[in-house]
């Protein structure tokens, strides 16, 4: 087993300095910020000055290694527009991004498995097609025209809930976060609905699924014989039988519910990292986006490590190399 | 998830029997018919549309954000009303489509080429080249879509060009990780092991046993993909990624009639809102339909 | 930041949950569709960084709302010769922390902007000062490189910072910490720093010592909401009093409603139909001008002041008012608003013509018209890509076949800067409100070594109206110096150097009866400014 962790840590090392440099070099190669960030009417010494400032006028290799050099002591350099440390601005948005992306997944998995492990014990039923309905059309429907509809429809028309930002916050351990007032929930609701759609649209899915499998096993077969009731059935056979997907998932969906919340946080004008993206592509700034980008790829390269591992500590076979996962 | 998609695929039934058990299901024969109309539409929408929403000459800015029923300067009722140019939205739309549709399958078939030729390559050669290739698209594949989109579509700019390059390095992963499984599954078979023994084989395997395996799971992939491609285009021009204003695809009329909302004239950006969604709804109960019948243990 | 010490911290903040989201009565909460990049007021020449930055900090010459210049720190100034201006500074002045406000701070201020300069550079600001001298505590000397007419103009957006409280966060390297923390965030302006979140809100409070008279809010909170619609939205819900750059879409609907108060002001933003006039046509170097056929024409249409007439002529530009901007917007006569400094009121309005245009075109030889690509931004300012879509519909009209290309303004800058487009359109603001601002830099002839024409895209040169900017330039006498600029204005148009469409208006919006609001033409939204309503 330990040669296993090993193994699969060199691999996640070299799949990062991989990562790393596509990324840095995809982001340096195409687009010149100077030409941005530079008003237009910049005389050629102002330019030549900012982009000496801006460390651009160095050959790619060279950047990049000022790159790694910086990271290994934790700098991801400097923002080109606020000329603050990236990490500083992206550390200020992560807490935004974790809750709105928490809540909502958190949200989907509860209500989705709930649909789906109904629609799979009554799949013929009114109710089931419904749901299923409801799934196909969560899968269909743009996320981005949703959440257009939620804000016109609850917070321009009915004014019930707030249209956009964070709301209050609370500093728990420095760190604020929206849910825990009244006036934050309030404000999260919708994007976290939002985001939360696509998500359950699937979970619906998966949990129908793994129950009409579950429900047509030995075991549920039997238990029914032995006069067991329904809801006993369902607590202790057929939710046993699906958690383990639905747990995979969940941890796989966690990292693609982040990319997805450049959306909802772009159109609910959430203060998270996502729209600090788009915001950061619009003007080149190059650090932040090769910062998040190589963040963000930690992070998937981190979730299928763990992933990995709790598969090779199920089932065996995985650690000998014989089943992919 | 990927393992179950690209298991054991379905024994090769004759077109009749599987239109004949599609049928069966009216909810899909409708999205079916819905698909083939909305493409039609657009593949002819120059002559179906009352007006071409481009040619400037005939735009008149009198007539701008009518709502839908008004009667135009030029004796034409607007029947779904008109933009803030004067244009015509059902023309608008029409045309809106057709450059959804020709998105959505250019960045489709383009990424189904180039993934199929991968995983069956890979699958082919086994090795160096499939641990190379499979590692690639692995990697990818825990990478979100449209993440990998969105940064491209911003590296490489506005225009169709750029935009279906984007979707296409987003989306090819899908179809080689699909093309691979089913290749593989077949590949390992003891008859293709002596077929590749024999001088002729390796083409023969290849476009005899290992592609026509691959076809089924590949064209269940192909329609989510489509489907996707177009929600995924709607969304990049949403955010100022994709198209230019001046040409803009249903995502884009969305995009630009949505500052009206607030003041009331909703048919600006709810119609084309509308039409997308009819589109890629058609195109996922087909899908839904065509896997399930392709493989009923095919779920996701 | 794991979520172990957020579970743990659960319980405690259900107990902060009762103090927290009270807010108090007199507190302004404005939303905004753009803010600042950082909270040192010397970094950036934004306007929507200035707008922060004179909430907190000075200037010693500032701007009323029709940006004429009026005394500020300093309280007079004049020229004592033909290299130096003498500025008097105010007593009595305060810092937010105490301290005095003196000739120091001054000399200290002026000195720091070139080092913390970002890319937007606010060096243009103090370009003119070879150095600084101190005469007494309440009197400085300001030395330039030649006469500086315009001196107090460049001053406007010279912020005064405490020479102590920023000694040590005068560095690149420093300054962003030392005032995103408020450390040195110390001015004298009305109101002090509490926080600020990069695109997110800025908090501030009254300065009760302030000279003069305190803010009437005593809480003011900036919160940064881009998109127009959620803008309006979060008005609407309540969560914000004011909200500014209301889109023109949602302008006539909310002048209707009852629980909102509107306000409209000019803005300095001019849009400007702008024609390549380099003589050569080979088509590599003009592209996107040719012969309806694609085929390339023998000469530059553009050069020929017919075919610019022509365009002017054929624009209705009350259509482009009252139909694509939906009432928000004036006909434009000049390259400036009407009132500014330099403005010359005797140029007659530009006349709808299209028969008449028809007509100049036959003259200037193209009878059948030509074709034409023009760009425009799609996203820089409210309306950019609807009136370049109306103009492509007139230009039509008169027989010049359009194809309209809106790109992001990412995009079209650049490429603008490189000559690539033959004819775009884009706003034009006179951010200092007088003339030698916008005729210097967009239509003296390129003069990299002289540091104008820096703006002029179209490649425009005209030796009469060169010198004229330039004698303007360095007339220190102000009526003289009015009378040339008005000529100069005058001759430009008479030229048709660009088109000018429309001038931009903006819209406020407030909830019914809280507020009383003068808009400013620089569209500043300033809280000192904003009063409570009874």
């Amino acid at each position: 087993m330990l040669g296993f962790v090993v193994q699969r840590a060199f691999q996640a090392f070299v799949v990062m300095v991989v990562m790393s440099m596509i990324v840095f070099v995809g982001v340096y190669a195409v687009g010149n910020p100077v030409d941005i960030v530079i008003p237009p009417d910049a005389t050629q010494a102002m330019r030549a000055e900012a982009i000496h400032r801006l460390g651009l006028d160095l050959p790619l290799w060279q950047q990049y290694g000022v790159f790694v050099w910086r990271l290994l002591h934790g700098d991801f350099g400097r923002s080109f527009v606020y000329n603050m440390p990236v990490l500083d601005l992206i550390g200020g948005r992560l807490p935004a991004t974790l809750e709105l992306v928490l809540i909502s997944i958190l949200f989907a998995t509860g209500v989705g498995v709930s649909l789906g492990v109904y629609a799979g014990v009554r799949p013929s039923g009114l109710v089931a097609k419904s749901i299923m309905g409801l799934s196909i059309l969560g899968f269909s429907v743009p996320s981005f025209w949703v959440g257009l509809i939620l804000i016109l429809t609850f917070a321009v028309s009915l004014g019930w809930l707030p249209a956009g930002g964070r709301g209050e916050t609370v500093e728990v351990f420095g760190v604020p976060w929206s849910f825990l007032t009244l006036d934050g929930l309030g404000h999260i609701v919708l994007p976290a609905l939002n985001l939360a759609l696509f998500k359950m649209a699937m979970m619906i899915r998966l949990a129908r699924a793994g129950t009409r499998e579950a429900m047509l096993s030995d075991t549920v077969k039997f238990a029914r014989a032995a006069g067991i009731s329904e809801g006993t059935i369902l607590r202790r056979h057929v939710l046993k039988l699906i958690s383990i997907p639905i747990i995979t998932v969940f941890g796989l969906e966690l990292g693609s519910t982040v990319a997805f919340a450049v959306v909802t946080e772009t159109i609910f004008s959430w203060p998270g990292i996502g729209k600090l993206i788009i915001d950061s592509i619009g003007v080149l700034d190059r650090p932040v986006m090769v910062a998040y980008l190589v963040l963000t790829a930690l992070l998937f390269v981190m979730i299928n490590f763990t992933v990995d591992l709790v598969f090779a500590a199920i089932d065996p076979r995985v650690r000998s190399g014989k089943t992919r996962t | 998830m990927t393992e179950i998609l690209s298991a054991a695929p379905a024994p090769a039934s004759p077109l009749r029997l599987f239109w004949r058990e599609f049928r069966r299901n009216r909810l899909a024969t409708a999205a079916l018919a819905v698909t083939v109309a909305l493409a039609l539409l657009a593949a002819f929408a120059p002559l179906v549309a009352p007006q071409n929403p481009y040619d400037l000459a005939h735009l008149s800015l009198a007539d701008a954000r009518r709502p839908p029923g008004y009667l135009g300067t030029g004796g034409y009722v607007y029947l779904l009303g008109t933009d803030p140019q004067g244009r015509d939205l059902l023309s608008a739309i029409l045309y809106g489509l057709r450059v959804s549709v020709e998105i959505g399958l250019a960045a489709g078939c383009i990424a189904l080429t180039i993934g199929a030729t991968f995983g069956v390559l890979a699958a082919y050669a086994g090795g160096w080249i499939e641990t190379l290739i499979m590692r690639a698209v692995d990697l990818q594949l825990s990478f979100p879509a449209i993440l990998l989109a969105l940064v491209l579509a911003a590296l490489l700019g506005q225009g169709k060009a750029q935009l279906v390059t984007a979707l296409v390095a987003a989306q090819y992963a899908y179809f080689a990780r699909t093309a691979y499984g089913a290749a593989a599954a077949e590949r390992r078979k003891d008859y293709i092991e002596a077929a590749m023994a024999t001088p002729l084989g390796a083409g023969r395997v290849v476009f005899r046993h290992l592609l026509p395996n691959c076809a089924p799971p590949l064209i269940v992939v192909a329609t989510v993909q489509i489907a996707s491609s177009i929600s995924l285009e709607a969304t990049l021009s949403f955010l100022g990624l994709g198209l230019p204003v001046t040409e803009p695809s249903l995502g884009m009329l969305i995009s630009n009639g949505f500052p009206y909302m607030m003041s009331g004239r909703y048919w600006i950006s709810v119609y084309p809102g509308l039409m997308l969604i009819l589109l890629i709804m058609a195109i996922n109960i087909v899908g839904d339909q065509v896997r399930d019948q392709l493989n009923p243990r095919l779920r996701r | 930041m794991t979520f172990i010490k957020v579970i743990g911290a659960v319980a405690l903040s259900l107990v902060l949950l009762g103090t927290a989201g009270t807010v108090g009565a007199q507190t302004l909460t404005v939303g905004v569709r753009g803010g600042p990049e950082s909270m040192d007021p010397d970094y950036s020449a934004l306007g929507t960084h200035a707008e922060v930055a004179k909430h907190i900090f000075d200037t010693l010459v500032r701007a009323d709302e029709n940006l004429q210049i009026k005394p500020g720190l300093a309280t007079s100034w004049k020229p004592i010769d033909a290299e130096t201006w003498e500025f008097k500074l105010r007593k009595g002045v305060k810092f937010h922390d105490g301290s005095d406000f003196t000739a120091e701070d001054v000399k200290f201020s002026i000195a720091r902007v070139p080092i913390v300069t970002g890319p937007t550079s606010t060096a243009v600001y103090v370009r003119r000062v070879k150095s600084v001298e101190i005469v007494d505590p309440y009197t400085v000397r300001i030395h330039t490189d030649g006469p500086a007419p315009a001196l107090p103009y460049d001053f406007v957006r010279l912020f005064i910072v405490s020479a102590k409280a920023a000694k040590d966060y005068s560095t690149p390297e420093t300054a962003a910490e030392g005032f995103n923390s408020g450390k040195a965030t110390i001015g004298t302006g009305p109101f002090k720093f509490v926080s600020w979140e990069p695109k997110g809100d800025l908090v501030l409070e009254r300065f009760d010592g302030y000279w003069g008279g305190a803010a009437p809010w005593k809480r003011v909170i900036r919160k940064e909401i881009p998109n127009d619609a959620s803008r309006l939205a979060a008005l609407k819900a309540g969560q914000v009093d004011l909200v500014n750059d209301v889109s023109s879409a949602d302008y006539l609907q909310l002048a209707k409603d009852p629980q909102v108060d509107t306000f409209v002001g000019d803005s300095i933003y001019i849009m400007n139909l702008l024609l390549d006039q380099r003589p050569d046509v080979m088509p590599d170097v003009m592209p996107g001008v040719r012969a309806k056929d694609g085929s390339p024409l023998p000469k530059n249409p553009l050069t020929d002041r017919r075919v610019r007439q022509a365009f002017s002529m054929a624009i209705d530009r009350k259509t482009m008012v009252d139909v694509v901007l939906e009432g928000l917007g004036k006909p434009a006569k000049e390259g400036m608003p009407a009132g500014f400094f330099g403005f010359d009121s005797a140029v007659p309005d530009p006349v709808y013509d299209p028969a008449k245009a028809k007509a100049l075109l036959a003259k200037a030889g193209y009878p059948d018209g030509f074709q034409i690509d023009l760009y425009c931004t799609s996203d820089r300012l409210p309306g950019d890509a609807a009136i370049c879509q109306g103009l492509g519909q007139m230009l039509s009209v008169i027989g010049i076949d359009v194809n309209v290309r809106a790109t992001s303004k990412t995009v079209y800058f650049p490429a603008q800067s490189r000559g690539e487009y033959s004819v775009s359109m884009n706003g034009w603001g006179t951010l200092t409100g007088e003339a030698s601002y916008t005729l210097s830099s967009q239509m003296h002839t390129k003069d990299p070594g002289k540091g104008l024409g820096a703006y002029n895209r179209i490649h425009y040169s005209n030796p009469d109206l060169d010198a004229l900017i330039e004698r303007g330039s360095v007339e220190l006498d102000e009526n003289k110096r009015r009378a040339i600029f008005e000529k100069a204005m005058a001759m430009a148009t008479a030229d048709r150097v660009l088109i000018p469409i429309v001038q931009l208006q903006t819209v406020w919006a407030a909830r019914k009866g809280m507020l009383t609001f003068t808009p400013r033409t620089d569209q500043d939204t300033l809280a000192y400014y904003i009063k409570p309503k009874g």
